[in-house]
């Protein structure tokens, strides 16, 4: 926006870091087939890393240039940053989807999302249990049928049990 | 004729299709008044679910979840002034006000009707518009595909309110995740760093869930303490005195629906608000002031936003070009099932087209009886709260994505961009204009590609074409004109022109 806004804690660096992949982006582009044609496989890529490039050059000086928005009193930009942009319950769920994603094949569609569903209902702050374990098992159960059978999709059935049940 | 209407009416006597059409509107109703679920997060999850599907089944269904979607973000915005749905915005700034005033149920019953009307509108153009549009688009040569496509990625970038230097940084972006993979003339290795794995290059459909899903969610997270006011609802089927009353000013912001949905990349969150705009300026004697619950404040973008929709399919069927961010996920939908959308479709598959017709016009009218009946279970179900129902998409996030390949990887790909794109949106770069670049992606290298060798590779006979062909100068026009009106001498400009 043209307007002058405040720039938010850790906008500067993620600025600074797309620009940096940009450059990295383009130098890539570049070894695609370098600038041997205008119509060689690069060409298009190198383009569009050559606009992102100028557009994430723009983006720092504005970020650099915008105040920085106000935080509370006495707090450091990187507290500031945990406040407003990583806060800890976004920190956590995120471990927690990452924990999830990895280990699905391992543990399975049905136990690995019991668990997430679970765990992120705590963490998100739905602190009546026995609604979330009823409310995560009912849904689950409805998502199984309904993507087994009507949407045909095949969900792991996990590698962990596979040995047990054998 | 007699064919066109034969494929019109397909999934009105396939009892399947219709199923899946009265399904698809029932559950766009609801995606789209939940707040936290959009409209593109959930044809990006379905894509991947039904891409098994025949076509027509799948194209039903997105089209009953797109109607009902649009029209579903209303309810929330009016029962508790958050709009499920961007395309809502506008709706609230009266709903809320007027559900405040105990008229809650009148507010939906109106908005019902009107967004039906508004529906009809956007199919009646669809249909006699987008025939017209593909005969012409036939004339379009590479040169002028590479600027529409440049143009609609602006266009997402801009007209969201945004930045557009970020918006063209997002859309660049999109581009180069396209590019991932073997390229498809030359079959050179492209941005794969020596993984087999990169060489089949990266699913959109993955990139589709992290960006709308994944990082929504995430986004979500900061607004989780907030409640809305729960309403009462009563009588909200609308007097035909109402009805009538109101019909010329839906008539007229359906056409401001079309026009601007039909733009590349601008959809029924800009056709909404320039409506409601329109009506703020146009109405003398509103019902009440605006902002404090005037009918008219929701009766025009409800008309306008579900207007949009036909107006989006115009480009979207007939170019290939999204008219918005639904619209470039739903041309991802049409690739996986071995279309290719753009002018040739409408030629070499008439009948889909009329199918599409067909379709929206049946979720059109199951949109005004799920419309007007089950508001007092509704009013429950969009009040879940926000630590269940955000963990339960992150499961059919997951499945969305698992389900693509059977693979996990996808699911680590969506992932990435889920945290990406979470970045991305804090610090207001759009992703919408991503996956536009995405979408568009192999469009524009093709196109460009193709100009450049028609030019002998000559940059300066390639530059000079952009000038020298009619066509390509209007389209060039309006391009620049979209970059330039987002500069601060054209906003100087203006404002010194108001102000004089």
């Amino acid at each position: 926006m043209a307007s002058p806004r405040e720039r938010l804690p850790g906008e500067l660096v993620f600025s600074c870091l797309m620009l940096m992949m940009s450059a990295f982006l383009l130098w890539t582009a570049y070894m695609i087939s370098g600038l041997k044609s205008a119509t060689s496989a690069g060409s298009f890529p190198m383009a569009a890393a050559a606009t992102m490039l100028v557009c994430s050059l723009i983006a720092v000086a504005q970020a650099a240039r915008a105040p920085l928005a106000a935080g509370e009193p006495g707090e450091s930009l990187v507290r500031q940053f945990f406040r407003r942009i990583a806060p800890p319950v976004l920190l956590w769920t995120t471990l927690a989807i990452v924990v999830y994603m990895l280990t699905l094949e391992w543990l399975g569609f049905v136990v690995g999302s019991y668990l997430f569903l679970i765990v992120a209902m705590w963490i998100l702050g739905g602190r009546r249990i026995v609604l979330n374990l009823v409310v995560s098992a009912l849904v689950l159960a409805a998502i199984y049928v309904v993507f087994q059978t009507a949407f045909s999709v095949v969900l792991p059935a996990g590698s962990l049990w596979q040995g047990v049940f054998k | 004729m007699s064919e066109a209407l034969q494929f019109f009416f397909i999934s009105w006597t396939d009892p399947k299709l219709i199923a899946l059409a009265a399904a698809g509107t029932f559950a766009g109703i609801y995606i789209g008044a939940i707040p936290g679920l959009s409209v593109t997060m959930a044809v990006s999850i379905l894509i991947s679910f039904t891409f098994k599907w025949h076509v027509n089944e799948a194209l039903v269904l997105i089209a009953g979840i797109y109607l009902g979607g649009v029209y579903g973000g209303s309810r929330s915005a009016i029962l508790l002034n958050i709009p499920g749905a961007p395309a809502a915005i506008a709706t609230g700034l009266d709903g809320y006000p007027l559900a405040r005033r105990g008229e809650a149920g009148t507010a939906i019953g109106l908005t019902t009707v009107m967004s039906v009307i508004g529906g009809f509108v956007g199919i009646f153009a669809l249909a006699v518009g987008a025939p017209l549009v593909a005969a012409f688009a036939l004339k379009f040569g590479p040169r002028d595909y590479l600027m529409l496509a440049i143009w609609g990625i602006l266009l997402v970038g801009s007209l969201s309110g945004g930045s557009l230097v970020k918006g063209i940084f997002s859309g660049a972006l999109g581009v180069i995740i396209a590019s991932v993979g073997l390229d498809p003339l030359t079959a050179e290795k492209r941005f794969t760093f020596g993984s087999v794995g990169l060489t089949a290059g990266i699913s959109y459909i993955a990139a589709m869930i992290g960006f709308f899903g994944v990082s929504e969610i995430l986004a979500q997270l900061h607004e989780l303490h907030i409640k809305g006011v729960k309403q009462n609802v009563d009588k909200i089927i609308p007097s035909w005195a109402m009805v009538k009353k109101y019909l010329p000013l839906s008539m007229r912001t359906s056409a401001i629906g079309v026009g601007v949905g039909a733009l590349p990349g601008a959809g029924g969150d800009i056709a909404a608000l320039m409506a409601y705009d329109h009506a703020r300026r146009t109405v003398k004697n509103p019902s009440r002031p605006f902002g404090e619950g005037a009918y008219e404040g929701i009766v025009a973008p409800e008309s306008a936003n579900n207007a949009a929709v036909g107006g989006a399919y115009v480009p979207m069927l007939t170019l290939g070009i999204p008219g918005d961010a639904v619209t470039a996920v739903i041309i991802g939908a049409l690739y996986i099932h071995g279309l290719k959308p753009g002018p040739m479709l409408m030629i070499e598959t008439p009948h889909l087209f009329w199918f599409t017709v067909g379709s929206l016009v049946l979720a059109n009218l199951f949109l005004l009886l799920f419309g007007l009946t089950g508001i007092k279970i509704f009013a429950k179900v969009v009040e879940t709260p926000k630590p269940i129902l955000l963990p339960l998409i992150l499961v059919l996030s997951a499945v969305g994505a698992y389900a693509i390949n059977n693979s996990a990887d996808d699911v680590y790909w969506m992932l990435a961009f889920g945290v990406f794109g979470y970045f991305l949106k804090m610090y207001g770069f759009q992703v919408g204009p991503v996956i536009l670049g995405m979408i568009l992606g192999p469009l524009m290298d093709r196109s460009y590609r193709q100009a450049m060798l028609s030019a002998n590779e000559d940059v300066l006979v390639f530059a000079s074409e952009f000038f020298t062909s009619p066509l390509s100068a209007v389209i060039l026009a309006a391009l620049t004109f979209t970059i330039f009106s987002q500069t601060g001498w054209y906003r100087r400009w203006r404002a010194a022109r108001g102000a004089g």
